[in-house]
C-alpha cells in the first residue's frame, strides 16, 4: 500500500475508499467497544450479587468490593456458603424454595390445561354467545387485580383458601392472557387436520388431545414461560394470601428477612435473593429462544 | 329392524344433545375460576367500597363516605396519587427513548453474533424478581458501604450522599432501579420490531444520501410507531401498578422516608393491611386506581388500533 509516487485519478479515488473503510473500520471497533462496556456496566449489579453470595458476612459490604482488593484468584479463598447455611438454618430458605416450585409448578400446569381447553373451543368450535364470553375474557386481562387487594383477601377467607397455596395456583391458572395467547395461535392451525379427524370420527376431547395439543406445543411453551416468569417472581398477592412462615414464598422469605428491624441478615437475604434469580437464568439459558419469541409473541396482536 | 332403527335415532338425538351442550364443556372449566377468582372478587368490591368494613369486620353501608374521604384528602391520597403519575412519566421518558437507542445500535450489522449476547445482557434483569433487584439496589445506595457512593468518590464526588433517606430522592431512586430492570424488556421488544423492517428501506435511504439521524426520524420511528406505542403503554401500565420498589427499596419497609415513595398501590395496601385494616377505604381509594389504570388501557387499545389503521392505508 506504499504509494509514494503521485498516481492516476482512478488509483487515488480507490484509495480514499481505502482510507474511507479504515475510519469505518475504526467507528465500528470503537461502537462494539462502547455497546460491550456499556453492557458490562449494565451488569454490575449481577456480578456483585453473585459475588456477595459466597463471601462470609464480614466481606459482603467491604468498599471497595472485596474482590477489587488484591489480585481476584486470591480473594476467592475466602469463598464460602455460611450465607446459604444462615439462610437455610435461620429462615428456612430451602422451605420457601419447595413453596415457589410448587406454586409456580401447579400454576404452570393447571393454566396450561384449563386454557387450552378454552382457547380450543373458542377457537374451533361454535356455540351461542361465543364472541360475547371470549370478549368478557379478554376484559379481565386489562383489569388490574392488585387494586382490589381488600375484596381478594375477603373472598379468600369465604372460600376457606386464605393461607393456602391452592389459592395462588387457582388464581394464577385463571389467565384471561393465556386463554387470548393460545386462541390466536389455534385459529391459524390447519384446518384440514382437524377435518380429517372429524370424518374419521374423532370425538372433540379427542381432537384437543391428539391434535390441538401436540401442533400447539410451541405456543403451550410460550406461556409456560410467561406463566413461570409471572408466578416466580411475584409478590403482592402471595404477601396478602400467605400467613404461615412455612407456606412462604422465595420473595415473601425475604421479606420476612427484611422485616427484622436490628442487625438484619443482609447475607442470608443475599444468599436467597441469588436463588430466586439463578433459577431463572439457568432457564433463559436454556430455552432463550423461546423467552424471546414468547415475548414478542404475546404482544404482537 | 325398526327397533333398530329406533335405537340409532335416540343415539343420533343423544349426539346432537352432546354437541350443543360439548363446546360448553370445554370453557366451562375456565369460566368457573375466572367468575370464581376474577369477576367475583370485583363484584365484592363493589359492595366492600361502600362500607366502613375493617379487617374481618363488615361492616355498615355508609354510601359515598369512602370516595368522599378520599377526594377531599390532600394531605395523603392526592399527593400519592401525584407521586405515581411522577415515577409513571418518569420511567416511561427515560426507559422508553434508552431501549429505542440501544435497539437501533445493536441492529445494525457490524455487531454480527455479538448481538446475541449484548440483547442477553440488557435482558437478564427483566427475569429479576423485583423484591430482590430493590434489596440489590438498597445495599448499593447505602451512604457508607455501598457502591454508588464509592463509584461517585472515584469520580472525586467525596461527599456521601445518603441516598435512602433523602425524601426528595425516593422517587429518582425507584425510577432508577425501574430502568435499570426495564429498558432491556422494551428493548428486546423494539429490536423484534426492527428486524421486521425490510432492510431495501434502509438501502434506498442510504443512497439518496439520507443521515443516520435523519433515516432515524423519517423512517425509523414512523414504522415503530405501533411498537413504539405498545411498549410506552407497558410502560405506563406498570409504572402505574408498581408495588415492590415502594415497599423493599427503603429500609423498614416504612415506604421510604417520610412515606415519599408511597405511589397507588402501596396506599392501598398500607391501608388495608398495615395500619388500621380499612377495607372499605382502601377498595375505594383501588377503584378510583383501577379507574385510572383502565383509562390508561383503553388509550393504548385506542393507540394501537390507530397504528394498525394507518398501516392497512399505506
Amino acid at each position: 500500500m506504499a504509494l509514494s509516487k503521485p498516481a492516476p485519478k482512478g488509483k487515488e479515488i480507490l484509495l480514499g475508499l481505502a482510507k474511507k473503510k479504515k475510519t469505518k473500520k475504526i467507528r465500528h471497533g470503537l461502537a462494539i467497544g462502547v455497546m460491550c462496556f456499556i453492557a458490562l456496566f449494565y451488569l454490575i449489579p449481577l456480578f456483585w450479587l453473585f459475588d456477595a453470595s459466597f463471601r462470609p458476612k464480614v466481606e459482603i459490604f467491604n468498599v471497595p468490593p472485596r474482590i477489587l482488593q488484591g489480585p481476584p484468584w486470591e480473594t476467592f479463598r475466602s469463598y464460602s456458603l455460611s450465607s446459604f447455611q444462615v439462610a437455610i438454618n435461620r429462615y428456612q430458605m430451602h422451605q420457601g424454595f419447595f413453596n415457589s416450585v410448587l406454586v409456580t409448578t401447579g400454576a404452570i400446569i393447571l393454566s396450561l390445561l384449563v386454557c387450552s381447553l378454552a382457547a380450543y373451543a373458542f377457537a374451533l368450535l361454535k356455540f351461542p354467545g361465543r364472541d360475547f364470553i371470549f370478549y368478557c375474557i379478554l376484559a379481565t386481562m386489562m383489569l388490574p387485580i392488585t387494586t382490589m387487594l381488600a375484596p381478594l383477601f375477603k373472598v379468600m377467607q369465604s372460600y376457606g383458601l386464605y393461607n393456602k397455596h391452592l389459592a395462588l395456583i387457582l388464581l394464577y391458572s385463571a389467565s384471561g392472557f393465556g386463554v387470548f395467547l393460545l386462541r390466536q395461535y389455534y385459529v391459524r392451525l390447519p384446518i384440514s387436520l382437524i377435518e380429517a379427524a372429524v370424518v374419521d370420527g374423532a370425538s372433540k376431547f379427542r381432537i384437543w388431545w391428539w391434535i390441538v395439543l401436540p401442533l400447539g406445543k410451541p405456543v403451550l411453551s410460550a406461556l409456560a414461560i410467561y406463566q413461570f416468569r409471572y408466578v416466580w417472581n411475584d409478590f403482592l398477592i402471595p404477601l396478602i394470601l400467605l400467613r404461615s412462615k412455612n407456606l412462604h414464598t422465595l420473595p415473601i422469605k425475604l421479606q420476612v428477612m427484611d422485616s427484622i428491624t436490628i442487625a438484619k441478615d443482609y447475607d442470608a437475604m443475599i444468599a436467597t435473593g441469588f436463588i430466586a434469580m439463578l433459577i431463572p437464568i439457568i432457564f433463559f439459558l436454556f430455552f432463550q429462544r423461546h423467552f424471546l419469541e414468547g415475548l414478542s409473541g404475546s404482544l404482537k396482536e | 329392524m325398526s327397533s333398530i332403527a329406533v335405537l340409532r335415532s335416540k343415539r343420533q338425538k343423544n349426539r346432537a344433545a352432546l354437541a350443543k351442550v360439548e363446546p360448553f364443556l370445554f370453557i366451562l372449566p375456565f369460566l368457573a375460576l375466572i367468575a370464581a377468582f376474577n369477576f367475583y372478587i370485583y363484584f365484592s368490591g363493589i359492595r366492600l367500597a361502600f362500607t366502613d368494613a375493617q379487617g374481618i369486620n363488615p361492616g355498615d353501608y355508609i354510601g359515598f363516605a369512602n370516595f368522599a374521604e378520599l377526594i377531599a384528602d390532600k394531605q395523603d391520597f392526592w399527593p400519592a396519587i401525584g407521586r405515581t403519575f411522577i415515577y409513571t412519566f418518569g420511567c416511561l421518558f427515560t426507559q422508553i427513548p434508552a431501549a429505542l437507542v440501544l435497539a437501533v445500535i445493536l441492529n445494525s450489522k457490524i455487531f454480527g453474533r455479538l448481538r446475541g449476547y449484548l440483547r442477553a445482557s440488557f435482558y437478564v434483569p427483566v427475569l429479576m424478581n423485583t423484591v430482590v433487584a430493590a434489596l440489590l439496589f438498597r445495599m448499593m445506595f447505602l451512604r457508607d458501604t455501598g457502591m454508588v457512593n464509592w463509584l461517585l468518590g472515584l469520580l472525586g464526588l467525596p461527599d456521601k450522599i445518603n441516598w435512602l433517606y433523602e425524601p426528595n430522592l425516593s422517587l429518582l431512586l425507584m425510577i432508577v432501579v425501574s430502568f435499570w430492570q426495564w429498558t432491556g424488556y422494551h428493548m428486546v421488544y423494539l429490536l423484534a420490531s426492527l428486524q421486521s423492517i425490510n432492510p431495501t428501506i434502509y438501502e434506498v435511504a442510504n443512497l439518496d444520501g439520507a443521515s443516520p439521524l435523519r433515516t432515524l426520524w423519517q423512517i425509523t420511528i414512523p414504522l415503530l410507531r405501533p411498537a413504539l406505542a405498545f411498549v410506552s403503554v407497558m410502560s405506563a401500565i406498570g409504572g402505574l401498578m408498581q408495588f415492590e420498589y415502594s415497599f423493599m427499596l427503603f429500609p423498614n419497609a416504612g415506604f421510604g422516608p417520610g412515606m415519599k415513595a408511597m405511589t397507588g398501590i402501596p396506599y392501598i395496601y398500607y391501608h388495608a393491611f398495615r395500619s388500621n385494616f380499612r377495607f372499605g377505604y382502601a377498595t375505594a381509594a383501588g377503584w378510583i386506581l383501577f379507574l385510572i389504570i383502565l383509562a390508561v388501557s383503553l388509550v393504548q387499545i385506542r393507540v394501537i388500533g390507530l397504528g394498525r389503521a394507518d398501516d392497512e392505508e399505506a
